[in-house]
C-alpha cells in the first residue's frame, strides 16, 4: 500500500484478501461459503473485545500490516470507526461483497427486457463481459462522411488503437467503401499533423483524465512520478 | 368447416404442423449500440418471441412426436417438465430439425398471466409529461378500447383515424438515424415526387371547388354542382399552393404524412425568434398516444394479456376485501449503486423493471435489499412489489410500472404463502387446537338416516 492511498481503499484492498484467505482455509465448495461466514454484528451496543468485531478487527489489522505500518492517527482513525461510528466497517464490507458480485453480472438491464433463468447464468453474463464487432454500419447509421471529419479528433480517436495503429475493419464493423474513407481520413489528420501518430488526442486524454475519480489519478508529488 | 371443402388429404396437410407454423416475425429492432463496440449477448431472451411456441402431449413426448416431420431426440426433450419448443426450421439441408427450448418465452408468458393485469396504452401528449408522478395515478386506458385499437382500416378512413391508429405504412420519423432517414428519401419518396404533385393537385381542385361553392353561397345563387376536375389544375396554380405550402410547416407535415401516411410526431419545441419573418408557425400536438415515443412494432397489447380492466377489488376469505391487488415478489436483478448513478432493477414476472419514482420507501437509502447482493440469500435477493401497469413501448418492449407494496398486504401474502403469521393463521391455530367431545367427531361421520321418513321430516316427532 503506497503511503498516499486512502484509508478507505485500503480496507476495500485487504478485505477482499481477508475473504479470500478465509474460503481457501475452510475450503468450502462455493466462494460463497466465504462471504456468509462474515461476522455481522447487529447490536451496536455490544461493541467489547469479546464480540465478533474484535476478530474482524484483527484480520484488518493483520491485512494492513502486510502493506505498511499503521501511524498512531490511523490507528486510532479506524478503532474510531470501530467503537464510535459501528456500521462503517459492515457497511464497507457490504459494498465490498457487492461489487465483487456485481463483477460477475456485467449485463446492464434495461428496462421491458425479458429474462430467463439462462439469462442470469454464469455463461450467458460472461458473453456481456467481452466487446463484439458492430453488427451495424455506425458510418451509414449517422449518415456522416468520414472524409470530411477528420479533423474531428474524438472522431479520429474512435477508430485507432492506443497506439495509433487504424483498426481493422473486423473491429470497426464499417464496410468497406467506410473503412476505405475512414483511413483515408485518420492517415489525412495524421499527416496534417493534427492528430498525434502514437497514442490519442491530448484533449481526448485530458477529459479521460477529468472523468476519473481523483483517487486513480495520481498528483504530481507522488512517489511514482518522482523516480 | 373450411377444411371440410377440400379432400381428405388436403385438410390432414392444412392441419399439420408443417402448414400451421407461421412464418417468424422480424426480431426486435436494433439500438443504436448495434453500430458501436458495446458487449452484448447473441444468445439472450429477445423482448418478444418472434416464432410460435409448440408443445405436445406427455404420451406423444416419450416417443419424440412433436407433431414433425420427424420424431425429435429424446434426450433434450423430455428432461424438462415444461414441453415447450420453438422450430426454427421444420428441414434443413442437414436433414435435422432446428429446434430450440421455448420456455424463456412460454413461462414469461405465464407468469404475465398471472399478475393479472391490462396493457394500457400510453397516455396522449396533452401538455403533462407521461412519467410525471401525477400523470402516474391518471386512470389508464385499455389497448383493446375500440376508439384506438383500429387494425381493419379501409384506405379512405386513414386520415381521419390517423390520432387513433398505431399501424402505419410510413416510419416514425423522429426514430430514425440520419443515415437511414437519408436512405429512406433516396429510396422511398423521391421516386414519388410525381404521385404527391397528383396528389397536392386534387387536394387543390377540392379546395377550388370549395370556395366556389362558398362563394355561390354567398351571393345567394344556384350551387354549382359539377366539382373541379384535377386536371384541369394548372402547373402555376401548384407551384403557387407550393410557396404557401413551404411557409406552413403544419399544413406541410399534414399533407406528407398524408400521402406517406407516416407515423404522427410531436412537434418540437421551437424558437420562434430564429424563424424567417412571414413563415407561419402554428404547430398543433397529436393526440395519438404513440406521438412521443413512436408506435409499437407489436400489436400495442404484444398479445400478452387481453384484459380490459383490473379496476376490480380482491376479497379474502378472513380478511374481506382488499384495498389493494395482491403483490408480487420481484426479483433484485442489480441492486443500486450510487457510485456508478445506476439504479435498481426489478425483475417481475420476467420483465426488467424499475423501482417506483418519487418519493417511496423503495427510493430510501438503506441496507434493504435494493443495495446490495446478499450471497446468504438461496435464490437470490426478492422485495415485494405492486404492480400498478404495464404498457407496451415503441421497441416491442413491456414496461411495467411497480409501486411499493403497503405493509398489510404484504403481510396478507406472506401468510398465503405460509411465511408469515398473522389472523388468519392464529384463527386456524384455535380451531385446530379446540377440544372436540365425543359426541361432535360421532355427529360428524354418523352416516344420515336417508332411509326412514324421519330423516326428511316427515315423521313423528318423538
Amino acid at each position: 500500500m503506497s503511503c498516499r492511498q486512502s484509508l478507505t481503499a485500503a480496507l476495500r484492498q485487504c478485505q477482499s484478501g481477508v475473504s479470500q484467505q478465509q474460503w481457501r482455509a475452510l475450503s468450502t465448495s462455493a466462494p460463497v461459503a466465504a462471504v456468509r461466514h462474515i461476522p455481522v454484528s447487529t447490536n451496536r451496543a455490544k461493541r467489547t473485545r469479546s464480540s465478533p468485531n474484535e476478530s474482524l478487527l484483527g484480520l484488518l489489522t493483520e491485512g494492513l500490516d502486510r502493506g505498511s505500518q499503521l501511524t498512531p492517527q490511523q490507528e486510532s482513525e479506524m478503532m474510531e470507526q470501530q467503537n464510535g461510528r459501528g456500521g462503517v466497517v459492515r457497511d464497507l464490507r457490504i459494498s465490498a461483497t457487492t461489487d465483487s458480485y456485481m463483477k460477475q453480472m456485467p449485463r446492464r438491464w434495461r428496462t421491458g427486457e425479458v429474462y430467463a433463468p439462462k439469462d442470469l447464468s454464469a455463461t450467458e453474463m460472461s458473453k456481456w463481459r467481452t466487446a463484439r464487432k458492430p453488427k451495424q454500419d455506425i458510418v451509414d447509421m449517422l449518415g456522416i462522411n468520414p472524409l470530411d471529419n477528420y479533423r474531428n479528433f474524438s472522431l479520429v480517436s474512435e477508430f485507432i488503437t492506443p497506439m495509433g495503429r487504424i483498426k481493422h475493419s473486423l473491429e470497426t464493423g464499417l464496410r468497406p467503401v467506410n473503412q476505405r474513407k475512414m483511413a483515408k481520413a485518420i492517415r489525412r489528420a495524421i499527416g496534417m499533423g493534427l492528430h498525434p501518430s502514437v497514442h490519442r488526442h491530448p484533449e481526448i486524454m485530458r477529459f479521460s483524465k477529468a472523468s476519473l475519480p481523483q483517487s486513480a489519478v495520481p498528483s504530481a508529488s507522488s512517489q511514482q512520478n518522482r523516480l | 368447416m373450411a377444411t371440410r371443402s377440400v379432400s381428405p388429404g388436403g385438410a390432414l396437410l392444412r392441419a399439420s404442423r408443417m402448414f400451421s407454423l407461421p412464418n417468424a416475425i422480424p426480431p426486435p429492432p436494433g439500438d443504436a449500440a448495434a453500430g458501436t463496440n458495446h458487449t452484448r449477448s447473441d444468445t439472450m431472451t429477445l423482448s418478444f418471441p418472434t416464432h410460435q411456441v409448440i408443445t405436445t402431449l406427455n404420451s406423444s413426448r416419450k416417443a419424440g412426436d412433436w407433431g414433425l416431420k420427424r420424431p425429435l431426440p429424446l434426450k433434450s426433450t423430455t428432461k424438462s417438465s415444461n414441453p415447450m419448443l420453438r422450430i426454427k426450421a421444420i428441414d434443413t439441408i442437414e436433414q435435422i430439425t432446428d429446434f430450440t427450448s421455448a420456455t424463456d418465452h412460454g413461462i414469461t408468458l405465464r407468469k404475465f398471466q398471472e399478475l393479472g393485469i391490462p396493457i394500457t396504452a400510453r397516455r396522449p401528449a396533452d401538455g403533462s409529461k407521461d412519467s410525471s408522478p401525477a400523470a402516474l395515478n391518471l386512470p389508464q386506458k385499455s389497448v383493446f378500447e375500440s376508439d384506438i385499437d383500429k387494425t381493419d382500416i379501409p384506405p379512405k378512413q386513414r386520415v381521419d383515424t390517423v390520432d387513433r391508429r398505431w399501424k402505419f405504412t410510413g416510419p416514425w420519423l423522429a426514430g430514425m438515424t440520419q443515415g437511414e432517414f437519408d436512405k429512406w428519401l433516396v429510396k422511398e419518396v423521391r421516386p414519388r415526387r410525381r404521385a404527391f404533385r397528383r396528389f397536392l393537385k386534387t387536394k387543390i381542385a377540392k379546395d377550388m371547388h370549395t370556395a366556389a361553392m362558398q362563394s355561390a353561397l354567398d351571393k345567394g345563387e344556384q350551387l354549382q354542382a359539377d366539382p373541379v376536375d384535377a386536371e384541369s389544375v394548372t402547373d402555376d396554380q401548384l407551384i403557387d399552393y407550393l410557396r404557401m405550402l413551404r411557409h406552413n410547416n403544419q399544413d406541410l407535415y399534414d399533407m406528407v404524412g398524408r400521402f406517406l401516411d407516416l407515423a404522427p410526431i410531436r412537434p418540437p419545441s421551437l424558437d420562434t425568434s430564429s424563424l424567417q419573418p412571414g413563415s407561419k408557425v402554428d404547430l398543433r400536438e397529436p393526440s395519438n398516444p404513440y406521438a412521443e415515443h413512436g408506435p409499437p412494432v407489436t400489436h400495442p397489447s404484444a398479445g400478452l394479456s387481453y384484459l380490459r380492466t383490473s379496476m376490480y377489488m380482491e376479497n379474502h376469505p378472513i380478511y374481506g376485501p382488499q384495498k389493494d391487488h395482491a403483490p408480487v415478489q420481484a426479483r433484485v436483478l442489480t441492486p443500486r449503486r450510487p457510485a456508478q448513478a445506476r439504479p435498481a432493477m426489478l425483475g417481475v414476472a420476467g420483465f426488467v423493471a424499475t423501482t417506483p419514482l418519487g418519493d417511496t420507501v423503495s427510493n430510501i437509502r438503506s441496507t434493504s435489499l435494493l443495495d446490495k447482493v446478499d450471497p446468504s440469500i438461496v435464490g437470490g435477493g426478492k422485495v415485494w412489489m405492486r404492480v400498478q401497469k404495464a404498457s407496451v413501448d415503441s421497441e416491442g418492449r413491456m414496461v411495467v410500472t411497480l409501486l411499493d407494496a403497503s405493509l398489510e398486504s404484504k403481510l396478507v401474502a406472506q401468510e398465503l404463502l405460509g411465511e408469515a403469521a398473522c389472523l388468519g393463521v392464529q384463527r386456524a391455530a384455535e380451531a385446530r387446537a379446540k377440544p372436540e367431545s365425543a359426541t361432535d367427531i360421532r355427529k360428524r361421520y354418523s352416516a344420515p338416516t336417508m332411509s326412514s321418513a324421519k330423516g326428511y321430516g316427515f315423521g313423528p316427532s318423538e
